[in-house]
């Protein structure tokens, strides 16, 4: 499903990726560990290509976001990176919903302007996400009139409008009580068991012990433990 | 004191026009340009943003009174362009350019103050720079900038009466020309009452347009 393979990333003489390389299979739940500053979240945004990586490649279902040719990295073309951007999705820490649409239009927004699927099939694919994230009475609210945890499963919803294939979640539970963690656990599992493979960065231990099928440590930008 | 009024009452309604006219035409004109000018100051472009940061600072550091002046007098003195601006179209010119500098300005606070992580969520999600600037980032932007814009847009009813140097006349001109005539100061007195007025239809305006955008927070 997603293969990574010698990925490095640099900030100026800061390496924060050091040939990093992992899979990840269907419907696996895959926790990255590490304490903060140790190239977690810079991991994700490579995953998400919010950062640009200086070497090594990254493989999503038989299509490569990027791979070194001739010791420079290759973007995919602007076509495929549309289409692997749909296959990889990204719940953020802050979530990031926007803040002057409601729930319905945070969640229309993006398949309304990719254009794939109808008004009717967005609108009943939404209505089944909001179900399923008990947010079907929340969907005329604003992010603002939201719980931490109704703002986490409408930011869910969001990403996984596109039916991505990878969903990447940072630290999910930093903002979330004890109550709204077992939650979120559950929806987890939920989105795993219908094969999406789950990428979770946490420093959050308790939390990787309840939900990790493995667990990938980094320290200082490299795998120290992969189990 | 009927004749002071029966010359001030025709000439303000002419000298409205003007006033009028300059308000709304600039306002109409330099919105719009002003966010093309912020984004073309946050350009990675080097040279454009220095370019309209240049453009900028000369609006914004010299008096909008020798703006008015240089393009309607001076501009012709230029060589090789060897053109002259007629008065209104100076006037214009002059305005909308003073004007889109300031708005650019404010643009440009309201755009940096929007949170990256909103456009990090929209390119995640798949969406283009341009959808994303005109769905996602500037209807917050327009939010936030608002009470800067409504302060400027005031000082822009006031500002109008520049225009006397170029010889229009806008409603000021009327009440002097009265003043002048019948060596009253009630003209001046009245005209002040009318800038009252138009601002405080417009606070009221701008209030409501604040208010609109009051449905999130």
């Amino acid at each position: 499903m997603l293969k990574v393979e010698n990925l490095s990333k640099a900030f100026g003489k800061t390496l924060v990726l050091n040939n990093i390389s992992f899979d990840i299979k269907n419907g696996e739940i895959v926790c990255i560990k590490g304490k903060s500053g140790e190239g977690k979240t810079t991991l994700l945004r490579c995953l998400n290509s919010l950062e640009v990586a200086d070497k090594g490649s990254i493989r999503i279902k038989d299509k490569y976001l990027f791979r070194e040719v001739n010791g420079k990295i290759q973007y995919a073309s602007k076509e495929d990176l549309k289409e692997l951007r749909q296959e990889i999705g990204l719940v953020f820490q802050s979530f990031n919903l926007f803040p002057h649409m409601t729930v319905k239009e945070n969640l229309y927004l993006a398949p309304k302007f990719l254009n794939k699927m109808s008004q009717k099939e967005i609108e009943k694919r939404a209505n089944e996400l909001l179900l399923n994230l008990e947010l079907e009475d929340k969907k005329d609210s604003y992010p603002y009139q939201l719980s931490g945890g109704q703002r986490q499963r409408a930011a869910i919803a969001r990403a996984c409008m596109l039916n991505p294939s990878i969903l990447c979640f940072d630290e999910p539970t930093s903002a979330l009580d004890e109550e709204t963690r077992g939650q979120i656990s559950k929806i987890i599992r939920d989105l795993a068991a219908q094969g999406i493979a789950i990428i979770i960065v946490t420093h959050d231990n308790a939390f990787v012990e309840e939900i990790a099928q493995r667990t990938i440590t980094l320290s200082k930008g490299s795998i120290s433990i992969n189990y | 004191m009927m004749k002071v009024f029966d010359m001030l009452i025709p000439m303000t309604i002419e000298g409205m026009r003007i006033t009028i006219g300059v308000f709304l035409l600039t306002l109409i004109i330099s919105l719009p340009l002003s966010i093309i000018i912020a984004k073309l100051r946050m350009s990675k472009n080097k040279i454009v943003s220095k370019v309209t940061g240049i453009y900028i600072y000369i609006m914004r550091g010299t008096p909008l009174l020798l703006q008015l002046m240089f393009i309607f007098f001076g501009f012709h003195y230029i060589p090789v362009i060897g053109f002259a601006f007629g008065r209104y179209q100076a006037i214009l010119v002059a305005f909308v350019l003073n004007y889109t500098a300031y708005f650019a300005e404010i643009f440009r606070g309201g755009i940096n103050a929007i949170d990256i992580g909103q456009i990090e969520a929209s390119t995640v999600l798949g969406l283009s720079k341009r959808f994303t600037f005109m769905k996602v980032i500037l209807p917050q932007v327009l939010k936030n900038v608002m009470p800067s814009i409504g302060n400027e847009v005031i000082t822009l009813v006031k500002d109008t009466s520049l225009v006397y140097i170029l010889g229009v006349a806008d409603i000021l001109k009327a009440a002097k020309s009265v003043s002048n005539t019948y060596s009253t100061f009630i003209p001046y007195i009245f005209v002040g009452i009318i800038y009252l007025i138009i601002t405080a239809v417009l606070t009221r305006f701008l209030n409501n347009i604040e208010n609109k955008f009051n449905y999130y927070r």
